[in-house]
């Protein structure tokens, strides 16, 4: 299945991804639209973007209250505005931090923009990418861990 | 639509003395006449701050203010301007800063914040969307830049909040101590941070959850593909992304303008020691990027070796890299990456301390300085140790370095001595670029509105050395040839009313500028885009000349004529004797000749005339500044 990875050298931190994805979406430049959300910790020069894994087994889809939640054949997450009462769940299930509410507490999720992920195409250090991969499933404490492990920063 | 696109829209004001918030609405004329940053900071400077205001005192005000561009996905737009009437030097105050700070401005919706007064105990602000909150800061006093942020970060518990904060330097006193965004984005030129600690505030804390519409996304879209493509094409690309700004102290030791033991020599004779290709080679692990980078240059090092194992962090830039070894004589990288350390979490204008730093070790090995004055400290050049004790005690005010921590020019007339050796000009401590090999950098620093500095104008055209540039641009071959004199009049305005709009727009200057990208044709268009403002590429330069000429009346109400537009003595008298700029000095006054009859200001006293003040629309300071003569 082609998957979005990320390299946590290469990401600069620019969000550009974030502008790409929330004016893709909503026609508007909003970091709080985006389905993509770069953290960054500038004390150990660290930055990196939570976005859906498309897992296989996707914990926010079962435990959603409602059901309102689903699978797609691309292995994107639907979400069905009738059934969605807006609570959460989702947000805390996800185990990559990748979901997260609007102002409507309407969950934004990635839907890879129908095949061409925008935040890959405008990334500008190819930091991410779309390709043919297995489950790709390193956590952005993991990413950190190991920089600062390679970097011999242990505080 | 009817609104302006790229702005946030609204203005905030907020009053220490009186803990209170306002809002109001962007004006739609200040935006087309002044485009937004340093040019809405300079238009209320002007109206509101004036020869009574005292710096220190609670009727300064201190300015953030982004531009029209900045939240949108324009390439490199994210930064923002702070502007005060400054402590260091009196006169104009201002600075700027990229990082991810005035995005969040924009997001939270603002396109100016405007502090005024001064709080009675000590607080940050914490601006969270359209609420306001005074928050204590007792517990932050003495804290430095990256304790201040973790700290404030904690207490809101939101990792993703921006800060600008004022470190220990700006507490104590120091009048160049910045303010600091992302840790280490320093807007840290003519003491804004020590504006703010006057005001009893330590930091202000941004989020903003909103969102930026431009007026015509077709055309939007298409102009940054466009710009993105250049960039990406671009002859500099992999050098800015490798090292930034560090590429440049190579090449400047090559053309002999790199102010070594300070400004005695334009040659560094270990600068493929502190160069910016061995940071790369040996340092560098991570590049970073500001707010919509499309070539993010900024650099995450981490020293793994010797006795300053264990020392991380970003940058530095070419002028802090430059000045914390060349211009003090040290050759130790390490060190430099220390100091540089140092000045960050501390708060400090890296400039202004190594050019106090410099100006006393060359008092010092010329024997005007003896190591009783020095609280015992051997300033030698090159004496890296001293160096890092005196950041220390400058940021403490503590002994000698009490006497430097109003810069080099009070320092000197504190001790009644070495004045006319001080490299700055208006006060303000100067940059690492030799004028002597860089004659319309020179004007450029003569002139400029806050001081010495290059990024008024910073015409890298010089370069390039190349004379059909200046013949086709000017029609002054001379204009663009380093080392002549002619032309430079010219020369400096374009490049001060281009810099003017693009620190009013917001980009990144090192890119839509150096590398000639954002020119007035262009401009014009991302402004109609973006915005929905209609201007000629004209029109865009009369934006830029507005900006300079407004700032130039306010200093001219300050006091300063055209005796204060003078480089420090040595470069008008004593050539270099070494290098590729040896053997010619600074021609000052055919120079600003040339350049005032350009601008429209008078000759004798460098006061702009009112029929240019008028021309640009400038009535107030037109009839004002006709009274003063």
């Amino acid at each position: 299945m082609k998957r979005i990875i990320v390299e946590a050298v290469e990401c600069a931190g620019c969000r550009v991804c974030e502008l790409a994805c929330s004016y893709g979406h909503e026609g508007r430049f909003s970091p709080s639209l985006s389905r993509i959300t770069v953290i960054k910790e500038d004390k150990h020069g660290l930055d990196y973007p939570l976005y859906c894994r498309q897992c296989e087994s996707c914990p926010p889809v079962s435990t959603c209250p409602t059901g309102a939640l689903s699978k797609t054949t691309e292995g994107t997450v639907a979400v069905d505005p009738e059934t969605c009462t807006g609570c959460g769940s989702c947000v805390t299930a996800c185990n990559y931090d990748a979901i997260k509410l609007d102002a409507s507490s309407r969950p934004l999720i990635c839907d890879l923009c129908g095949g061409e992920p925008e935040c890959v195409r405008k990334c500008p250090t190819d930091a991410l990418r779309f390709e043919e991969s297995e489950a790709f499933t390193e956590t952005m404490e993991d990413a950190f861990a190991r920089l600062k492990t390679e970097w011999n920063i242990d505080d | 639509m009817t609104e302006l696109g790229g702005y946030a829209g609204k203005i905030l004001r907020i009053n220490f003395t009186k803990r209170e918030a306002k809002t109001v609405d962007l004006d739609k004329s200040l935006a087309h006449r002044f485009l937004g940053g340093r040019g809405f900071n300079s238009k209320l400077l002007y109206d509101a701050v004036g020869p009574d205001t005292d710096p220190l005192g609670p009727e300064n005000l201190l300015m953030f203010a982004t531009g029209p561009l900045v939240g949108t996905m324009f390439p490199t737009a994210s930064r923002f301007n702070i502007s005060a009437k400054s402590p260091q030097t009196g006169i104009l105050g201002d600075t700027n800063a990229g990082g991810h700070f005035a995005s969040e401005m924009k997001f939270a919706g603002y396109d100016q914040i405007v502090l005024k007064g001064r709080s009675g105990s000590p607080v940050y602000v914490y601006v969270n969307d359209g609420e306001v909150e005074f928050r204590d800061a007792a517990h932050l006093r003495g804290k430095d830049v990256y304790e201040t942020d973790d700290i404030i970060k904690d207490d809101l518990g939101d990792r993703r909040v921006q800060t600008a904060i004022a470190g220990p330097a700006a507490e104590n006193g120091v009048k160049f101590a910045g303010v600091f965004a992302n840790l280490m984005r320093a807007a840290s030129r003519t003491g804004m941070g020590t504006v703010m600690a006057s005001k009893g505030v330590k930091a202000l804390a941004i989020r903003g959850t909103g969102s930026i519409e431009v007026a015509h996304p077709r055309k939007f879209e298409r102009l940054v593909d466009e710009i993105t493509e250049e960039i990406y094409g671009h002859e500099q690309y992999e050098g800015r992304r490798r090292m930034g700004t560090t590429r440049i102290l190579l090449m400047a030791n090559a053309m002999g303008f790199l102010p070594t033991r300070h400004y005695t020599s334009g040659i560094f004779e270990h600068a493929d020691e502190v160069s910016g290709e061995r940071l790369a080679e040996e340092f560098n692990v991570k590049s970073r990027g500001c707010f919509a980078c499309t070539i993010p240059c900024s650099r995450f090092y981490v020293v793994r070796e010797g006795r300053f194992a264990g020392l991380y962090g970003e940058g530095p830039e070419y002028e802090a890299q430059g000045s914390l070894t060349a211009r003090t004589g040290n050759r130790e990288l390490e060190l430099a990456l220390k100091a540089n350390d140092m000045c960050n979490r501390l708060g400090m204008d890296i400039l202004t301390v190594s050019e106090c730093i410099s100006w006393a070790m060359e008092l010092y090995e010329k024997g005007m300085l003896t190591r009783e004055e020095t609280d015992g400290l051997d300033l030698s050049w090159g004496n890296g140790d001293a160096m890092l004790t005196l950041i220390e005690k400058i940021s403490r005010r503590e002994g000698f370095g009490d006497i430097l921590a109003d810069g080099s020019k009070a320092a000197a007339m504190k001790l009644g001595k070495g004045l006319d050796l001080t490299m700055q000009v208006k006060g303000l401590d100067l940059i690492m670029a030799d004028p002597r090999g860089l004659k319309g950098f020179g004007l450029g620093y003569a002139v400029a509105s806050r001081g010495g500095d290059h990024l008024r104008s910073e015409p890298f055209l010089e370069l390039n050395d190349d004379p059909a540039i200046g013949e086709e641009m000017f029609g002054v071959p001379e204009a663009t040839l380093r080392l002549a004199d002619k032309g430079k009049g010219k020369l400096i305005s374009f490049f001060e009313d281009w810099n003017a709009v693009i620190d009013a727009l917001e980009p990144c200057k090192n890119i839509m500028q150096n590398m000639e990208i954002l020119k007035f044709d262009l401009a014009s268009k991302v402004i109609e885009a973006t915005t929905g403002m209609r201007m000629t590429p004209a029109e865009v330069r009369l934006v830029g000349a507005r900006i300079v000429n407004i700032e130039r009346a306010f200093n001219v109400r300050e006091g300063m004529r055209r005796r204060d537009d003078s480089l420090p003595r040595r470069f008008r008298e004593e050539p270099l004797t070494e290098g590729a700029s040896s053997g010619t000095v600074f021609d000052q006054e055919p120079m600003l000749d040339e350049y005032y009859t350009e601008r429209g200001w008078d000759l004798k006293t460098g006061v702009p005339r009112r029929e240019t003040l008028e021309g640009l629309g400038l009535s107030k300071a037109a009839s004002e500044l006709g009274r003063i003569k």
